[in-house]
């Protein structure tokens, strides 16, 4: 009887500890902005299927740690009954330990809890012995003790079995049910706190990569300033982290020696809300600067394990900077450009004209052409990405593809929006929809994934709902073998905001074996791929900190000895041509389209019958 | 009677004063030979003067006052608005220079009468002369007229009439001096005298010349070539990204849309492929050349004038041709 | 201390202009608009001035109602009121004409300190400022790329031709137009375009005569378009024909 007492005392007093904690964390999240989305409630609820259940995104992204967190997370779900039915007990509530169906469950957890205890003491001496940069420069105390606990957990369930009663079982017992309360104690202000968040913050993180909802100008939104702009998703982002410092590892800044580490942007928010510093400006409880050295290339979110978005936080809090007049100097240039001459560069509309005339480009009229091919600011000024242009209307021509520009086209707006500058993409989202609509488009077709993100999907707000398509992806559709013979080594470097954002990572590749080339892979490839360094405003931004991420990337792709990289995004080929030209390297950078073009140019018959209507499709 | 104003700086008469006597000459054509006067203003003008006697005028007046020893608006204004009225000339030239820039609107403004900036070309016509200058960013040409009376004041182009079109008299042109009150206290400004800035750092941005080299370059040692065409020209040097980032030139000598941008009159870029973060740069340039290997090389796109060829011939050639 | 800039909307540099039908002036209708760009750095200067130096920000422009886009983006960059000289004649104006139709209602203002851009980019007459320093009878210097105050009176720096500069003194109040690209213009932020709203545009009349001192009987494209030469030949006669193009066609030699 004394101990049952005894129990319901710790019991109690260690689920208080946990209530008030979790409670001051509650009401950080109701106090908190903005409201949590449930839309694609299908899409979601198969994430969390996927994610939590079956670890997939664990395992997949690392594939031995994740197997091994896999187990340990496999064997708690496992454990839950068991634990769950000896506190009924302990607290004199219920009695089912007695019972059959109890030992055959208990029989049942024995492998789990095996799999469990060397998985445990595998990831424990990681963390100490091995010491990956992810976790951090000193070993987590915490997670060594939490690691210890679930051995312990483990080790005096197993024994449970080998002891036959008295002293020795009791004690077993109590040490396995004390570390249990004070492991619960211990879940809200430890990263376990993933333990309950995470299942939430993935079912409300947004289907699409890199979500950032439009500001509201009738309600004076300007973005996220101080700590108490932070939204609920956010705050629950702050507490659900991990730590695991996946983010922190694929993103490109902090590769290069930047300050900038998704890591801590997430944790010093975290730090922040707990410390009630809501008047905090973000940008000072971030370092100073780091908001400015994201690409906006998503491997952060895309590779977190527990549904953080990372992206809408470092926009949201370029807003904040943005509408108070403190973006970079080298934005404000772009912004005015933007503003006056409808491109990033400042260029005047003749040169444009010049190339549409030379290109002979025919005026869209939805009477005649099916597509729309929008140029963007590279196809109107970048000599360069003419060239692939040129290409590009000549595969479409050969394959009856009908298609017209606009007249006057004004920058979609996607570096304005991805630096923060949410009013000035609004105003060209705006004209450039009516304009869109005025001239009936309902299919577009670019070589640009940037327009592609911008055009067809945060346009969709303002009212343009046509089919956006990259032109790769188009291509990859009509063209049969362009070539039989070898066309070299080439390696393909996926643009983020085709591969991450939008999944065309197999197109490109298609259509480069298709015109012979061989194609060797950087390690980072893929979805994985390693950023450019152009997006998210770095283009414009010369003096980087650290080693510049263009120059990493092309010694990634130039380690794969193939002669030629081949990209599909005019921003990348500026990057990568740029490194190249710095590095003095023989490497050539070439746009796939104008790869193929000169594929086809160069061959004679199969590339003839290859654009043929009898073609594989 | 058309009355050019000449410009001089320290008793030396600006080149630009002939081109405006050249203006005056031809708008005398189109204006039923009205005669052509000069007027220069200053403090010892006496050798100024004389220079200005070769051209074919009827006469060269000046207004010589310690208070127009450096120029300020005021003090111009007052002695020319003196001259013109003694005077009463039917048009007023001067070249459009920043010092007219500075003081010919308060002048025209003072006298309550029309001033037709920036002409190109004079065309005569049987209700009087029509003056063509360049609207909307040199896109459009328009032909004005003044209201009418006397004078009107013009300013040409600088280069829109060449300083050796000014027809040189037989004989000198007599000099005659003008007394006109001048109140040195009724001059509001108090200039200083001009200086020029010590070069401290590169400023590309304010060159008017610039000869700028890329990796067809080859070498380092082959900046020289660069070097010299850019000394015959009085040009400053700059160099594309990959230059700076080899070491060869220092960075401030960037151009590019986050190097320097720049705006001369003329710029040569020798072996630079004009990629776009570099074509942005100069796009505010007013004449681009452009020699380069590469025919397919984007800066044909923005040039001007375009040298398909290797630029250790050609470059040469150049100097050769400019030392003429 | 209170600074006036004045500023003119002008069609966008952007765009070309097609002629209207008596081919004098262009098209209004077809035309988007924008502030004129040397204003730009005026309003720039003018707002820098305020802030080392307190007092406020009073942006003028004289035009047809559609000039009211240009003073709220003025207004939302920072300035704090605005004087729209409203009147449709305006819009072809010589500068003679729209340097009196400002000089009449800033009078009464007493302005310290005058700014405005070095030229427009639709007329260029470059002229405007120094008409209106006459009219308001204040001294003038143009082509400014410093300001300092001294004495209860300024020091400018002016740019001269060649790379040589100028300090001049004078007493205030002053005009002064400023040069083109001496500072970074800043962006109007979204705080500044909601606070813009709010701030007061005062609409006054033009003169009722308005005395044009030039007009312009015709308006058309020049012959040269732009477009690339290519030169050819052995380097000396490549050599020799891109300096004659240079010399005669380009004037840049």
């Amino acid at each position: 009887m004394l101990e049952v007492w005894a129990f319901r005392v710790v019991f109690v007093a260690c689920v208080a500890v946990f209530a008030v904690q979790m409670a001051t964390r509650a009401w950080l999240v109701h106090a908190a902005k903005g409201s949590l989305s449930l839309a694609k409630l299908g899409a979601r609820l198969r994430r969390v299927l996927l994610e939590v259940v079956f670890q997939s995104k664990v395992i997949r992204e690392r594939p031995i740690v994740g197997l091994l967190h896999a187990f340990v997370f496999w064997g708690f779900v496992a454990f839950a009954g068991y634990s769950a039915v000896h506190f009924l007990r302990a607290l004199g509530a219920v009695d089912f330990t007695a019972t059959r169906w109890f030992h055959v469950y208990a029989v049942l957890v024995v492998p789990f809890a095996i799999a469990v205890l060397i998985a445990i003491l595998c990831l424990v001496v990681r963390r100490v012995v091995l010491r990956p940069p992810a976790l951090g420069q000193t070993v987590s105390v915490e997670s060594v003790v939490i690691g210890l606990f679930i051995a312990t957990l483990m080790i005096t369930f197993l024994l449970d079995f080998r002891l036959t009663g008295g002293l020795a079982t009791r004690i077993n017992w109590w040490v396995h049910s004390l570390v249990i309360l004070v492991f619960l104690s211990l879940i809200p202000g430890s990263k376990h706190l993933h333990l309950l968040l995470s299942p939430v913050t993935i079912l409300l993180a947004a289907p699409a990569l890199g979500t950032v909802p439009d500001l509201d100008f009738e309600k004076e939104e300007v973005g996220l300033e101080v700590v108490k702009d932070l939204e609920r998703k956010q705050v629950l982002d702050a507490f659900t982290c991990v730590e695991c410092g996946r983010c922190q590892d694929h993103c490109p800044a902090h590769a290069t020696g930047k300050a900038l580490n998704p890591k801590a942007l997430i944790l010093r928010n975290e730090d922040a809300l707990l410390a009630g510093a809501r008047d905090t400006r973000l940008a000072e409880v971030y370092e100073a600067g780091v908001l400015w050295q994201c690409t906006t290339c998503g491997a952060c979110e895309y590779q977190c394990p527990v549904g953080i978005e990372h992206l809408p936080l470092i926009i949201g809090a370029r807003r904040g900077l943005v509408s108070d007049g403190r973006a970079p100097q080298s934005l404000a240039a772009v912004y005015n450009n933007l503003e006056r001459r409808g491109n990033i560069w400042g260029f005047t509309s003749d040169q444009r004209e010049k190339f549409v005339a030379a290109a002979g480009f025919e005026s869209f009229d939805r009477t005649r052409h099916e597509y729309l091919l929008w140029l963007g600011c590279a196809g109107s000024f970048d000599a360069d990405f003419q060239k692939a242009l040129r290409s590009l209307s000549q595969i479409l021509r050969s394959r009856g593809v009908t298609f017209g520009i606009l007249a006057k086209e004004r920058c979609t707006g996607d570096p304005a929006k991805r630096t923060g500058n949410e009013y000035l993409f609004q105003e060209l989202a705006r004209q450039n929809v009516e304009d869109l609509k005025a001239a009936g488009v309902r299919r577009v077709l670019t070589a640009c994934p940037h327009c592609v993100k911008t055009l067809g999907g945060d346009y969709r707000a303002f009212g343009f709902d046509g089919e956006v398509a990259h032109a790769a992806l188009l291509v990859a559709g009509l063209a049969g073998n362009l070539r039989t013979d070898p066309g070299g080594t080439v390696t393909y470097h996926d643009p983020c905001y085709l591969s991450r954002y939008a999944g065309g990572t197999a197109e490109p590749r298609e259509l480069l074996r298709r015109a012979g080339a061989t194609l060797r892979e950087a390690a980072r490839h893929g979805r994985r791929a390693f950023c450019c360094g152009a997006g998210g405003g770095l283009l414009f931004e010369e003096h980087e900190a650290g080693k510049r991420i263009s120059q990493e990337r092309f010694e990634q792709l130039q380690a794969t000895g193939a002669s030629t990289i081949v990209t599909s995004c005019p921003f990348c080929t500026i990057m990568l041509k740029g490194a190249q030209a710095s590095s003095g390297a023989d490497t050539q950078v070439v746009d796939l389209m104008s790869y193929l073009g000169d594929r086809l140019k160069a061959g004679a018959e199969p590339a003839a019958s290859a654009l043929a209507p009898s073609g594989e499709m | 009677m058309i009355l050019a104003i000449a410009e001089q700086h320290g008793g030396q008469v600006s080149s630009v004063s002939w081109e405006a006597i050249a203006g005056a000459q031809h708008l005398s054509t189109a204006a039923n030979g009205l005669k052509v006067r000069v007027v220069v203003i200053g403090s010892s003008v006496g050798d100024a003067a004389g220079q200005l006697a070769q051209a074919a005028v009827e006469e060269i007046v000046t207004v010589d006052h310690p208070a127009l020893g450096t120029y300020a608006a005021d003090g111009y204004v007052l002695a020319l608005e003196a001259v013109i009225a003694k005077l009463a000339p039917s048009y007023v030239v001067l070249p459009h220079t920043y010092q007219t820039r500075d003081f010919a609107p308060a002048l025209a403004a003072r006298v309550d009468r029309p001033l037709i900036t920036d002409v190109i070309a004079v065309k005569g016509a049987d209700a009087g002369p029509v003056f063509t200058r360049l609207v909307f960013q040199g896109k459009m040409a328009a032909d004005v007229v003044p209201e009418p009376g006397a004078p009107c004041f013009v300013t040409f182009q600088i280069g829109a009439y060449r300083a050796d079109a000014a027809v040189r008299g037989a004989s000198p042109a007599p000099v005659v001096p003008a007394i006109v009150p001048m109140d040195a206290a009724a001059i509001r400004q108090r200039p200083e005298a001009p200086f020029r800035e010590a070069k401290q750092a590169v400023d590309l941005s304010q060159a008017e010349r610039i000869v700028a080299v890329g990796r067809g370059l080859g070498k380092q040692e082959h900046l020289a070539i660069a070097e010299q065409l850019a000394g015959l020209l009085g040009a400053e040097i700059g160099a594309s990204r990959p230059i700076c980032d080899l070491g060869w030139l220092p960075l401030e000598r960037q151009i590019g849309s986050s190097g320097q941008t720049v705006a001369p009159k003329l710029y040569i870029a020798l072996g630079i492929s004009g990629a776009i973060q570099h074509a942005v740069g100069i796009k505010g340039a007013k004449t681009i050349v452009a020699i380069n290997k590469d025919a397919d090389a984007p800066i044909f796109e923005v040039a001007d004038y375009g040298v398909v060829g290797d630029l250790f011939e050609i470059v040469p050639a150049l100097a050769t041709e400019l030392r003429k | 201390m209170r600074i006036a800039v004045c500023i003119k909307q002008v069609p966008t540099r952007e765009g070309q202009p097609r002629l209207n039908e008596s081919r004098t002036w262009v098209r209004e209708q077809d035309a988007s608009f924008e502030m004129n760009e040397p204003d730009q750095y005026a309003v720039e200067a003018g707002l820098r001035l305020r802030e080392q130096h307190g007092g406020e920000v009073v942006v003028c422009s004289a035009g047809p109602a559609r000039v009211a886009q240009v003073i709220r983006e003025a207004l939302a960059r920072g300035a704090d009121r605005a004087i729209h000289v409203e009147d449709d004649r305006l819009a072809e104006a010589d500068a003679a004409v729209v340097a009196e139709a400002l000089a009449l209602h800033m009078r009464g203002e007493q302005f310290d300190l005058v700014l405005t851009g070095l030229q427009s980019d639709d007329q260029g007459f470059a002229q405007t400022g120094v008409i209106l320093a006459e009219r308001l009878g204040m001294p003038h210097a143009t082509i400014v790329i410093e300001v300092q105050f001294a004495d209860g009176g300024l020091r400018v720096k002016r740019e001269l031709e060649g790379g040589w500069y100028q300090w001049v003194g004078m007493p205030l109040p002053a005009l002064l137009t400023i040069q083109s690209g001496i500072n970074q213009v800043r962006y109007a932020t979204l705080k500044g375009i909601m606070a813009a709203k709010k701030k007061e545009i005062r609409k006054v009349a033009a003169p009722a005569t308005l005395a044009a001192r030039q007009r312009i009987v015709s308006l058309y494209l020049p012959e040269k378009t732009k477009r690339t030469e290519m030169i050819s030949g052995t380097p000396a006669e490549t050599a020799r024909e891109l300096i004659r193009r240079l010399r005669e066609d380009a004037r840049v030699l």
